[in-house]
């Protein structure tokens, strides 16, 4: 059985050799990293359904809300976590560790989902034109109300895809900085730089909407 | 640490936790920065309401459905390819090592048959240098074959990579592998309705030399 709770997450070991700024950041190895994700990454890595199913129970659910403020609706959003559940299972020689499960599943739901916004822009009929209101659609969401959310998830299906990555894993699911950088294999500063402008951006767009 | 006006921007931006802690006591006494920075942090706040937690069992009955026909693809796969399999037990190097033996002995080959022709009959000497003889085709053939074969094999032990490209630069590697192999299966449909046209062999040479780069990359990718 694997043990559930929140799992550490670290970098990726550098792809190329070209100087990696995340390289003094510090490496979670086996010996640091809880005995149950261990576990859980070896059968993951040994293709065990039964590690697929813990971990879509541990990071499903937030997989799909990423999907989902990337894609802008649900069914989508849906397909992504979906694809990105197989191509974890056929890359799964690939995982080496290096990373937390987490950071590994949700680089591959946010690269799923960046293919599929290209795929919509070369196919713009097939584009949603207006983000879905989970609140209409689905009741009981749960999701507090804010003045302002309206506004905001409309304003961010307007960003571009850089900075509207960055402003949904760091303000939207609470990614660290560190995190989004092994996720989009870029540096820490470059992450601060895309949410800046991210922010930036929306502040100037809700502001004419108001 | 003392935070001016001017600094606001650079504060926000760089999010340093000294910085931003000097910024917050600034904006106690600055209105102007105050308001940005309430502002700058009503954004996260209403941010934090787009996050959806909502559980959605059906949908892991589907990614299971799907787990589990890929699990049985993979095993009929593995049948299949036994050798393949074989292949990838053999270290990387020697793989690579493999692949440009083939490769040295396709050149020497095409080489050796451009200098190595036979009698030149009523065929002009200019049009004699750009056909191949058949004993040089059969050579070239066979040279060949071992150095597609080779290919294969790198293709085989990159497949899987290729098939899960999640980053953008393996995704530009699977195109490109695409395009050389839609552009090789053209220049081979062209040999074969001209079997002695030593440029059109060369072509392909050139090309299959650029997808064994491409394929060698793409293994050396993490």
């Amino acid at each position: 059985m694997y043990i559930e709770g929140v799992i550490g997450t670290q970098p990726f070991v550098k792809e190329r050799s070209l100087p990696d700024p995340r390289e003094s950041a510090p490496r979670q190895s086996e010996s640091t990293r809880p005995a149950g994700e261990v576990s859980l990454a070896e059968a993951y890595a040994g293709g065990e359904l039964g590690a697929f199913e813990q971990l879509y129970k541990l990071h499903g659910a937030r997989m799909k809300s990423v999907a989902w403020n990337l894609l802008g609706n649900e069914t989508d959003a849906e397909d992504a976590v979906q694809e990105a559940f197989l191509k974890a299972y056929r890359g799964r020689g690939n995982f080496q560790g290096q990373a937390s499960l987490a950071t590994w599943l949700h680089r591959i739901v946010v690269n799923t989902c960046l293919d599929a916004r290209r795929r919509a822009k070369r196919h713009p009929e097939d584009e949603a034109i207006e983000p879905e209101t989970p609140d209409a659609l689905h009741p009981s969401s749960g999701t507090p109300h804010h003045p302002l959310r309206m506004a905001l998830e409309k304003s961010v299906a307007r960003l571009g895809a850089k900075q509207r990555t960055a402003f949904v894993l760091f303000e939207v699911e609470g990614f660290s900085h560190a995190e989004i950088a092994a996720m989009l294999k870029i540096s820490e500063a470059a992450s601060k730089n895309r949410l800046f402008e991210a922010k930036r951006e929306l502040r100037e767009m809700l502001k004419r909407t108001e | 640490m003392k935070v001016e006006c001017k600094d606001l921007e650079r504060a926000l931006r760089e999010q340093e936790p000294a910085e931003l802690a000097a910024l917050e006591s600034h904006a106690k006494e600055c209105a102007a920065c105050r308001t940005e920075l309430e502002e700058w942090n009503e954004l996260s706040v209403a941010a934090r309401t787009l996050q959806r937690r909502e559980e959605a069992p059906w949908l892991w009955t589907k990614i299971q459905a799907r787990l589990k026909e890929e699990a049985q693809a993979e095993q009929e796969r593995g049948a299949r390819w036994s050798f393949a399999w074989l292949w990838q037990g053999f270290a990387a190097h020697w793989q690579m090592a493999a692949a440009t033996v083939a490769l040295l002995a396709l050149t020497v080959t095409s080489a050796w048959m451009l200098t190595q022709r036979t009698a030149p009959g009523p065929v002009t000497p200019d049009a004699e240098r750009r056909l191949l003889t058949d004993k040089t085709l059969k050579e070239t053939e066979t040279a060949e074959a071992a150095y597609v074969q080779s290919i294969e094999k790198l293709a085989a032990l990159a497949q899987p990579k290729l098939a899960n490209a999640n980053t953008p630069l393996l995704a530009n590697y699977r195109e490109k592998l695409l395009v050389l192999d839609a552009a090789i299966a053209d220049c081979r449909r062209q040999a074969e309705g001209n079997k002695y046209n030593a440029h059109l062999r060369r072509e392909l040479t050139t090309m299959y030399q650029e997808k064994q780069r491409t394929l060698e990359e793409v293994l050396r990718e993490n």
